[in-house]
């Protein structure tokens, strides 16, 4: 059968689209991509506790600058540093510190920290919980709970129901910071778990939606149906407030941190500029977290409480 | 005209087509390749006790059974719940709804099948794990029962359509011959048309099965998501970890570093296995009905 000329066409476009499609995948780009010359994309993912000061934030910067897009994902502080280390993100989003394997790991991207604000990890339990009792709960208690050791709130002075201990996933900021002042070491294992949770808003889902659940939280998540208690040492009950947090006495404050692979350039330091700015900060305090006075670049001492 | 060539038209329409077909077996081909490929430290490092071991934690140790144990049970838990329903309803549309009927109750049918998981998944979540822990008195509604019930929900147009056409494909003298020997229209449903539709129902089910094998999100919202087989193993109602969550949870993580990620594919490479596994029996079946 000859090549009718129809069937000719259907090759010679398919031909050209599959060309095109080649050229635009393979044209040289990475790092911060730019289109039509102007427009440049700055792509956020990571920490689900950062997440909303930086879309708060990105929604004001965009308004102002209107060939600046911002592309913020979840993901968890882990993925926030991985990416950055493998360049997939311009910014990752940590609520954590970097811990030495990762430093190690991503050693040829020269991570970078910029700290812009101050959060604690609260220990948080089901309303139902709360009101049948359990005000507080020493270290030891805690501890014991989430080794298996402690499996009923009557242990603690609360109703008499079996704990439903909810761990979160192990990359995650929240759970090294609180493994951390837990047990000394940020990967510990929590046996005594029930459940595995991923992102904040699930944590908060899951406890809110049981009566008898414990897990960690970042205080700003904290709600009526998610209620965080006071850590008791001794005769003292310390609550997760700002204020608490601000002064130093709550004992599990971290850093909220904005990781770059070297110093922030271009589009993507004029957003961390602006973050860092009075307006910036605002957001910072909106999202319900700790402004930090004065705007600072740490450069990566990191791993103070990490390992 | 005397013999026929093997292929015998080789003009451009052949080439293209040939070219789309090479493409499309070559993705697959390349892909079970390159997951072998990619978990080849895995099991240099953990050996046969990357399949057996029971202990996962990223970093230190990689033991997959948990996950491969949480995937056969919840798919097992599913088929065993969808299979009463899904054969109930081919059976009722097949072969005792007018033909107009049948039409609307298929096409509904195989709309269902194409609603995304998501959106079950967030109905699992906010309705039916509530409901199996007041239901069953639970402390909590996240379990691998859960998941298999959610999955058994999502199968089951899947299961039902497919099994409807294996039924419509036996003939319909087969049906007359039976009911004019006297054979009341239950006793040839149950005796004569069933049992020669039987590889087309297997095939049905088989071909659920993988989908539900598959299945992520949906189910990485009410599994629990804890890497533990229960104790005792049998325990329904206790959380636990499929193959697709775990991955869901870690990859983003992982993405091309270390044994991590070798792990995460080789629970991929297990996946792939068990999946390929049950849809080509399903599809071997089907074809044997037809």
């Amino acid at each position: 059968m000859p090549l009718t000329y129809p069937v000719k066409a259907v090759v010679i476009i398919s031909l050209v689209l599959l060309a095109g499609a080649v050229f635009v995948t393979l044209r040289p780009g990475g790092g911060t991509q730019v289109f039509a010359e102007e427009t440049t994309v700055i792509r956020v993912a990571g920490s689900t506790t950062v997440l909303p000061i930086v879309s708060r934030a990105a929604e004001r910067f965009q308004a102002r600058h209107a060939l600046v897009k911002i592309i913020v994902n979840a993901g968890g502080s882990g993925v926030g540093i991985h990416g950055v280390g493998t360049r997939r993100f311009d910014i990752g989003l940590a609520s954590r510190e970097i811990t030495l394997k990762e430093k190690h790991r991503y050693a040829s991207s020269h991570l970078q920290i910029t700290v812009i604000g101050r959060d604690a990890v609260a220990c948080v339990v089901s309303s139902e919980v709360f009101h049948g009792g359990v005000r507080a709960l020493s270290k030891q208690q805690i501890r014991d709970i989430y080794l298996g050791n402690i499996t009923n709130w009557r242990q603690v002075g609360g109703p008499d129901r079996p704990i439903i201990v909810i761990d979160k996933e192990v990359h995650r900021g929240t759970r090294h910071v609180f493994m951390q002042y837990l047990f000394g070491k940020s990967n510990a294992r929590a046996p005594g778990a029930r459940l595995v949770t991923g992102s904040n808003n699930e944590e908060q889902a899951k406890i809110a939606q049981s009566d008898s659940a414990i897990g960690m939280l970042s205080i700003a998540w904290i709600n009526d149906e998610v209620v965080g208690i006071g850590i008791r040492d001794g005769e003292r009950v310390i609550q997760p407030t700002l204020d608490n947090v601000r002064t130093g006495r709550f004992p599990i404050a971290r850093n909220l941190n904005l990781i770059t692979a070297g110093e922030p350039q271009g589009a993507v330091k004029q957003f961390i500029d602006y973050l860092l700015s009075e307006d910036g900060q605002k957001r910072v305090a909106e999202s319900g977290y700790i402004p930090i006075q004065l705007p600072h670049t740490v450069s990566w001492v990191a791993g103070s409480h990490s390992k | 005209m005397n013999k026929q060539p093997l292929f015998p038209e080789r003009g451009p329409a052949f080439w293209l087509t040939g070219l789309a077909a090479a493409i499309s077996a070559g993705t697959i081909g390349l892909l079970f390749v390159s997951l072998v490929v990619e978990s080849v430290p895995v099991f240099k490092s953990e050996g046969v006790s990357f399949l057996w071991g029971t202990d996962w934690f990223a970093g230190e140790v990689y033991g997959a059974l948990p996950m491969i144990y949480g995937s056969l049970m919840v798919t097992g838990l599913a088929v065993v719940m969808v299979l009463p329903f899904a054969l109930g309803s081919a059976i009722l549309t097949s072969e005792f709804l007018s033909g107009r009927v049948r039409l609307v109750v298929k096409a509904a049918m195989e709309l269902l099948a194409g609603v995304p998981g998501i959106l079950y998944g967030l109905m699992g979540i906010a309705l039916l794990a509530v409901w199996v822990r007041d239901l069953f008195g639970l402390i909590d509604g996240n379990t691998l029962f859960t998941a298999g019930l959610l999955l058994a929900v999502m199968i089951l147009p899947t299961v039902m359509t497919l099994a409807e056409d294996a039924l419509r494909a036996v003939p319909g003298e087969t049906r007359d011959t039976a009911l004019s020997q006297g054979l009341t229209r239950m006793e040839t449903v149950m005796q004569v048309v069933v049992p020669q539709a039987l590889p087309g129902l297997a095939g049905a089910v088989f071909l659920g099965l993988g989908r539900a094998m598959g299945e992520t999100i949906a189910v990485m919202l009410v599994i629990g998501g804890i890497d533990r087989i229960p104790q005792p193993w049998f325990d329904l109602f206790a959380s636990g970890q499929n193959i697709p969550s775990k991955i869901g949870r870690e990859a983003a993580e992982a993405l091309g570093f270390d044994l991590q990620w070798s792990a995460l594919i080789a629970l991929g490479l297990v996946l792939f296995v068990m999946v390929m596994t049950l849809t080509t029996a399903g599809h071997f079946l089907l074809r044997k009905a037809r």
